[in-house]
């Protein structure tokens, strides 16, 4: 059975992360404060800018997407870099290589079982919130299933990104200074701090043709989207599709050359 | 046993600052990465900032460079938390190795010791940046510039770094008690993010809430108000350096109280 | 002459969190938890004057360590009473800290990413040293062991018995009344080990410092310790010379045989099995073996030794032999195992 060793890390990481119940709570609370904020903000840019659309979103639209967002964060968050980097700082790394699976699966598979937690602890209670607290602004028909579909190739772009940044930490010693690049770049460009709609136009072009709008701006835009044309979707998806595929094939050759190097020069 | 004063304290922290950031040196590409990845994050904050506000000619009330200058504001005054207090962060995982013990076994203030081991001088860019944002904000608002008014804008800089300092030494002792605290940390972190805004975008309750439970207000909004709105300030503006020491001394208390509670898992 | 230390009826109890087991136990833990008092030191009373090397011995868990926090201030006791050098450790941290030295085995308190001397710059500059005593004491060092080498070199480039010995130093360098080791020579080589026991029998002898002596390494005891303090689950066992505890086992004494011409370490079980097949009163033998040697403990009040060493003889060539009395190991061994 070879799915069943992967499962094995899967429950292992459900009954870690059952394990913290304070930082279950605190996520929660952190998440509630944030979402105040949020609305309050966004509340006060609605109610001064005069107008009831902004960039062809509502203040429900604005509020739906930030909130998602978060919650999608939450879940998909996985701080693989740290735990990559410090994997190789402390050596444990040699350890994880002599495991008979291999170490992005392995990586992987150990955080899916906070994946699953997260999911009904922090994106499901969110969703349900959401819809009611905005009197069902989600339109909930097709779109959730586009939606779902969606969400693989979104957590999988994230992980490779992450697995990418991480195998860089074999050459340099800073696994803080790029685990912050990274982060940012990510958060502002995946349009998880400020929808993409905001963004002025040159910057909107130039970061349609990077892989990071997947992540975030993908999903939720077909989740808000009521009435999705089969064709636009489509191209959505297969966009990230097309992003999943390269990235990972990215992140295998660059995490196998770079180990080469390493066994070579003896870490 | 000899007294020890305040020289003897200033004398042990420079002496273990000039060494900490000579061992820094020694490690060029980490120092050369953390530095480029905290430029990164202002000027991504900064990007944020401008794509947020470039639409909106003002916020309940406040213009765009009034905001800047509560982001600068903002930025400056947690440079002190970032650059002297910054050990806060691997509070958990000294804990939870048990090496935290050895913090335990010197003649001097525990707090001051275990604090005094790490300088972060990344931190300085950000004051950098903090200023210039703050001084570009000031010529485009067109505020006098009187040595008074230069005085009010130190001391209550200073304020709002003791409530940032307050926040995040709170946050840190949280590990004391919960083995997770990372995410007690993150979402102090966040706390950071929301004292750039005008705390009069929210409803009462919630003014209350970041005004006396979660300091947050105090990071910026009351303290800048004594140079943005010298007509009309508020005495919790003029009370806000008493409430910043008295933070202080409470999460100091609060730390101390961990520590000395602390009873060394491991060995 | 007055006690240094001075422990009086001493316990410390930790509350643990009971987990229940598999996927269904850690949700139903989410939302309610069990914990349970565990006593990690009961009622142990000690006391300990200057100069001594007190060996304070115990299996992993024992509340060996439980006990040196308290001492050193960072634990409360739960009842008891505890002075050190006078001071009550758990009120006076700061002034306790002043008097005395600590080693914790594996964990280095020097900074990691300084050279030694710089290392010990700074600890001048904490506990206040005049430079006259600080000079002196580079000096002694100096005439001690061989430190030049170390003083420039980073603490994060040593090898962990550069690290342990420059522990040690540093432990000592303000001149203490009390240092407290914690598995000092845990994890070196033979020879390593051998310096540090030196180092610490000469650092004791110059300053009549009193050092408190954590281990698991028996050679450590026979080296370093007159008087041994045994604890197990918590509870004192022995407090005494052990020379004195040796006495209670007069009358065993350890049958050393090379055997065979290549045997293996099998030779241990089956040897043991052989003569429990033998004997009625199997337990009065037990058996080990090293590199070397394949030792038999015999309690001669019991079984005769010439009757174990015939039913050897009948079932193994024997190469070599002597004769020896109970090591301070065995003796250790048998008093974890089945008490005084």
């Amino acid at each position: 059975m070879k799915l069943k060793k992967y499962f094995a890390l899967t429950r292992c990481g459900i009954l870690e992360s059952l394990q913290f119940r304070a930082s279950l709570l605190v996520m929660f609370a952190g998440n509630l404060v944030y979402l105040t904020v949020v609305y309050f903000l966004w509340k006060s840019i609605y109610a001064s800018s005069g107008t009831n659309s902004v960039n062809g979103m509502t203040f429900h639209d604005t509020l739906i997407y930030l909130v998602l967002a978060t919650a999608l964060f939450n879940f998909m968050e996985m701080y693989a870099v740290w735990e990559i980097g410090r994997n190789i700082q402390t050596g444990k790394i040699v350890l994880d290589l002599l495991k008979p699976i291999k170490y992005r699966s392995y990586l992987f598979w150990s955080y899916s079982g906070s994946f699953v937690v997260n999911f009904f602890t922090t994106f499901l209670p969110t969703f349900i919130t959401v819809c009611i607290v905005t009197n069902s602004a989600v339109p909930l028909g097709i779109n959730l299933l586009y939606f779902a579909l969606s969400i693989v190739p979104a957590v999988i772009i994230n992980y490779s990104i992450d697995f990418i940044v991480g195998t860089i930490c074999l050459y340099t010693e800073s696994i803080w200074g790029i685990n912050i690049m990274k982060q940012v770049i990510v958060m502002l460009f995946s349009g998880a701090t400020i929808p993409i709609a905001f963004f002025p136009k040159t910057l909107k072009n130039i970061v349609n043709y990077l892989p990071f709008t997947s992540i975030y701006n993908t999903p939720l835009s077909i989740l808000l989207n009521g009435n999705p044309q089969n064709a636009n979707i489509l191209t959505m998806l297969g966009i990230q599709v097309i992003w999943c595929i390269a990235l990972l094939i990215v992140s295998s050759v660059f995490w196998k050359i770079s180990l080469r190097q390493i066994t070579v020069n003896g870490g | 046993m000899k007294k020890k004063g305040i020289n003897f304290y200033l004398h042990i922290y420079f002496k273990i600052l000039a060494q900490d950031i000579k061992s820094k040196m020694s490690y060029r590409a980490d120092f050369i990465i953390s530095t480029i990845g905290m430029i990164f994050t202002n000027i991504a904050g900064f990007v944020s900032f401008w794509i947020l506000f470039r639409n909106f000619p003002s916020i309940n009330g406040w213009s765009y460079y009034e905001m800047m200058f509560l982001y600068g504001f903002s930025l400056i005054s947690i440079t002190p938390v970032q650059c002297l207090f910054d050990n806060n962060w691997n509070l958990r995982m000294y804990v939870y190795s048990g090496d935290f013990i050895k913090y335990c076994f010197r003649p001097i203030n525990l707090f001051f010791y275990y604090q005094s081991e790490i300088f972060d001088i990344k931190g300085l860019g950000q004051l950098a940046f903090g200023l210039a944002t703050m001084v570009y904000a000031w010529t485009k608002i067109g505020l006098a510039c009187t040595p008074l008014i230069i005085l009010k804008t130190i001391i209550f800089l200073i304020t709002a770094s003791l409530i940032m300092i307050a926040v995040m030494n709170a946050a840190a002792a949280t590990c004391f008690w919960i083995t997770n605290s990372f995410f007690v940390m993150d979402l102090a972190l966040k706390f950071r993010d929301y004292a750039k805004y005008p705390i009069t975008i929210f409803s009462p309750v919630f003014r209350f809430i970041f005004t006396f439970i979660i300091p947050v207000a105090f990071i910026a909004y009351y303290p800048s108000l004594v140079i943005l709105r010298p007509d009309n300030i508020p005495v919790l503006s003029w009370i806000s350096p008493a409430f910043g020491c008295l933070f202080f001394w409470l999460s100091y208390k609060l730390w101390m109280h961990g520590a000395t509670k602390y009873s060394g898992t491991g060995s | 002459m007055q006690n240094l230390i001075e422990i009086k009826e001493v316990s410390k109890e930790f509350k643990i969190l009971n987990r229940r087991e598999g996927l269904i136990g850690s949700v139903k833990d989410l939302f309610s938890r069990n914990y349970k008092i565990v006593k990690a030191v009961d009622n142990i009373s000690i006391s300990i004057a200057p100069g001594e090397i007190v060996g304070y011995l115990g299996p992993n868990g024992a509340g060996k360590s439980t006990t040196i926090k308290m001492m050193t201030g960072v634990l409360e006791p739960t009842s008891g009473e505890i002075l050190v050098n006078g001071n009550v450790p758990y009120k006076n941290r700061s002034k306790n800290a002043q008097e005395i030295g600590v080693v914790f085995g594996q964990r280095s308190q020097l900074w990691w990413s300084l050279p030694l001397i710089e290392s010990f710059r700074l600890l001048k500059d904490i506990y206040q040293i005049d430079d006259s005593e600080y000079e002196n004491v580079i000096k002694l060092y100096k005439s001690l062991v061989d430190i030049e080498p170390l003083l420039h070199k980073p603490v994060r480039q040593m090898s962990l018995g550069q690290r342990t010995l420059s522990d040690i130093l540093a432990a000592f360098l303000h001149n203490p009344k009390i240092v407290f080791l914690d598995e000092p020579t845990i994890g070196l080589d033979v020879s390593m080990k051998n310096k540090i026991r030196i180092l610490i029998q000469a650092l004791n002898h110059e300053k009549n410092t009193t050092v408190i002596l954590t281990t698991h390494d028996m050679g450590d005891v026979d080296a370093l310790c007159k008087r041994i303090v045994i604890i197990d689950k918590g509870k004192m066992l022995y407090d005494n010379d052990i020379e004195h505890l040796k006495g209670f086992f007069g009358s065993y004494r350890t049958l050393k045989l090379r055997l065979g011409e290549n045997e293996t370490q099998q030779t241990d079980v089956n040897l043991e099995n052989a003569l429990a097949k033998h004997f009625t009163e199997y337990e009065a033998i037990s058996v080990s073996s090293d590199d070397e040697w394949t030792s038999i403990l015999i309690n001669e009040e019991k079984i005769k030794l010439m009757d174990v060493m015939k039913a050897v003889q009948d079932n193994y060539f024997i190469r070599d032999m002597k004769l020896e009395e109970i090591s301070t190991e065995e003796v250790i061994r048998k008093i974890y195992e089945e008490g005084v």
